[in-house]
């Protein structure tokens, strides 16, 4: 009896141990073939296009918008913020390197010796911090600028999320899935179930997309964005999430809380292979 | 004997009345407090595990039932407080259930 119960409880450990080792791969082929089987038609970097991949009549229009991008003008800002130095006299390549191109690629990223995930906008305040400067906020204004120009330096660059084996990181991971996955909010949905069973259909008005390729094209310039009171239409993916917690009447966490970044962690993951189309352009 | 009876029958009046007569404000306000006491416990034990909903206190909600009811309660409507706080009291346990519920949530895949 001993003997089955040792059998029986040292088999259940090896199971779960294998499953967390294994976990985040699995969990990416399935996520693909998921996305592959409900829109065969789409190829891979195409889904960074959200809901235009899914529409003609939308695409259309968004192509027309994409001639004269809103955007542009915030890249040029955020260029500009990457190039004026410091009143130290440095500047923002101190922190990140000379090549621009090469910055947004490696976000987010775990960080062992700080036991977390960073992302490019928790660094971008670090760096300003570190130079006696003022942090941005962090959801908009400067701070998506300078991520607009990042991105748009990086275009073509393909996401590359690392889970390092590492029990705290995969923790982080699992963290960010679960959150992902949780229903929540009074009306008591799950991101999953707006971006992974439903993308196609309409929730008012709006062609909900597919969570493959979301991440691909922070930060954003939205159309709602750039209304009265609002901002001038840019805004990070942490903004985002807060809008997609509200919806469901859920409270929103802090942009850049733990909960976000985790979930930035395994979102961005699960998009790894597309081409980083920064910033891009929604309704 | 008799003297028994008399006397229930005098602490049931006594009671009766009691229970009658219309409730002074004060336990009113006792009531209020004891509610809001288990309520901000829920909302917290419910914010402990992320299952917090948006209408209870987050400052760009249009409707803040717990602020609410508190400013009710202020301007001396306890009525309208408690019956607030029965919402947020709804909503924190109902939270909390379900990011209990959700704890292993994942890909149907
Ligand atoms: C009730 C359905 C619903 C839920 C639940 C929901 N969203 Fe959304 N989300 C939308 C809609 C509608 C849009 C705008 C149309 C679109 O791009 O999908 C959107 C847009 C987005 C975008 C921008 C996509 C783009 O191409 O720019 C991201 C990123 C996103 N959601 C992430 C999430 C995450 C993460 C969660 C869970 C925290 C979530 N959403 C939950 C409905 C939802």
């Amino acid at each position: 009896m001993k003997k089955m119960l040792t059998l029986l409880l040292s088999a259940g450990l090896a199971a779960t141990a294998t499953q967390a080792i294994s976990g985040p791969k699995e969990d990416l082929e399935k996520f693909r073939t998921h996305f592959e089987q409900r829109f065969p038609g789409i190829q891979l970097d195409d889904f960074g296009n959200g809901p235009y991949a899914l529409d003609a009549n939308k695409r259309l229009q968004w192509e027309d918008m994409e001639e004269f991008p809103p955007y542009d003008v915030y890249v040029d800002k955020g260029r500009e913020i990457w190039e004026t130095p410091f009143k130290n006299g440095k500047s923002f390549a101190s922190c990140f390197g000379k090549d621009a191109s090469k910055v947004r690629p490696k976000y987010p990223h775990w960080d062992k010796a700080a036991g977390k995930v960073v992302t490019l906008e928790g660094d971008i305040n670090k760096c300003l911090k570190a130079n006696g400067e003022k942090p941005f906020g962090w959801k908009k204004g400067k701070i998506a600028h300078l991520g607009a120009y990042l991105g748009y330096e990086a275009r073509g660059k393909k996401l590359n999320v690392v889970i390092p084996n590492d029990p705290k990181a995969l923790q982080a991971y699992e963290e960010g899935k679960r959150f992902f996955y949780a229903k929540r909010g009074q009306l008591n949905v799950a991101c999953a179930d707006c971006h992974v069973y439903y993308p196609g259909q309409r929730v008012r008005g709006q062609l909900l997309s597919t969570a493959l390729g979301q991440p691909t094209h922070f930060p954003v310039f939205r159309a709602k964005w750039a209304k009265k009171g609002k901002g001038d239409g840019m805004g990070t993916l942490h903004r985002r999430y807060g809008g997609c917690n509200k919806q469901v009447r859920a409270r929103p966490f802090k942009a850049q809380s733990k909960e976000y970044r985790n979930l930035e962690f395994f979102h961005t993951y699960m998009s790894n292979g597309l081409e980083i189309n920064a910033p891009g352009y929604r309704e | 004997m008799k003297k028994l009876i008399a006397a229930f029958g005098l602490a049931l009046l006594i009671t009766g009345c009691n229970a009658t007569t219309p409730e002074k404000p004060a336990s009113k306000q006792a009531q209020y407090e004891a509610a809001l006491k288990n309520a901000q416990a829920a909302v917290d034990k419910a914010a402990s595990v992320g299952g917090e909903w948006r209408d209870i206190r987050w400052k760009k909600s249009k409707k803040k039932y717990l602020p609410s009811a508190i400013e009710a309660a202020k301007a001396g409507d306890y009525d309208k407080a408690l019956k607030l706080l029965e919402i947020v009291q709804f909503q924190a346990e109902a939270g909390y259930k379900q990011a209990m519920a959700q704890k292993n949530a994942g890909p149907r895949f």
